[in-house]
């Protein structure tokens, strides 16, 4: 009955080769509000963007630009 | 092997302002005495962590690019330096894929078509604007004659209004005074409570 939209990976539409980790404002809207990484099922990106967003995160975490934990919600 | 590398770090420059500049200065120096040539330098600026790193709040970004041969070993050198820096908060070292360089490509090319796309619009407007600018008093005279024509359409409707509901209430009350006399004289143990109800309601809808 439930019928969701399969979503198709933001970064293969926008014909997106690598992933910046610089512009943490396109990678804060793939972390949860507490800052975990969302998982590819809930963003729908294809593995290798997944894979690549997800080193991109990590590098954006060790030079703060984006938090590892954050408590409150925004 | 000749690879592209960029390096990142972090100054704290709270006690000394000049502390990024002397950190940068002596990273390129340590890149071409070792054999690097270095190819861009981007100061980022004073950014706000996203969390506090040794009770800093606030830090000087700097990022380096360079060209050397892998067997160079310059990233080791380099990361040696900043850890020997107190001052060096965080760093990060790494090979620029060829990946990379194709987007970084595509978003210049993105750019450019933006400003282009703006130029264009600015273009436009500055020719539209003379034109737009009469149509715009038109439309203020419009609405002012709507304006004037509505305000007469609701008095006139209004008038027939108000007398009407006056003589609703003024019957309303006649209705009232009768049933209660004839209620009271009729049946006085039961009836009552019920008419007076309906008919507050009533009055309070005429009222509103």
């Amino acid at each position: 009955m439930l019928q969701r939209k399969k979503r198709m990976c933001r970064f293969c539409e926008g014909g997106d080769i690598y992933i910046d980790f610089r512009d943490e404002k396109r990678l804060v809207r793939f972390l949860t509000e507490q800052g975990k990484i969302v998982p590819r099922r809930t963003s729908g990106n294809c593995n290798q963007h997944q894979r690549q967003l997800a080193n991109a995160i990590k590098r954006a975490r060790h030079l703060a630009l984006i938090p590892f934990v954050s408590d409150i919600p925004r | 092997m000749e690879n592209l590398y960029c390096t990142i770090f972090i100054v704290d420059t709270s006690l000394n302002p000049d502390e990024a500049e002397t950190v940068s200065s002596r990273i390129q120096q340590l890149v071409e005495d070792h054999g690097g040539i270095i190819r861009k330098i981007n100061r980022w600026g004073k950014k706000r962590l996203a969390y506090p790193v040794r009770n800093n709040s606030h830090g000087f970004y700097v990022e380096i690019e360079f060209t050397a041969n892998s067997r160079l070993n310059i990233p080791k050198i380099i990361e040696a330096e900043y850890r020997l820096n107190d001052r060096v908060l965080r760093y990060l070292t790494y090979i620029v894929s060829k990946k990379e360089l194709i987007q970084r490509e595509k978003n210049a090319g993105k750019r450019a078509a933006r400003q282009e796309q703006e130029e264009a619009l600015a273009n436009k407007l500055t020719v539209a604007e003379p034109e737009t600018a009469p149509a715009e008093e038109k439309a203020e005279t419009v609405t002012a004659e709507e304006e004037k024509t509505v305000p007469e359409k609701e008095e006139t409707e209004k008038v027939p209004e108000t007398p009407s509901a006056e003589h609703e209430t003024e019957q309303e009350v006649k209705k009232e005074e009768s049933l209660e006399e004839s209620g009271v004289e009729e049946e006085p143990e039961k009836s009552p409570e019920e008419p007076e109800s309906g008919e507050t309601g009533e009055e309070e809808k005429s009222s509103t």
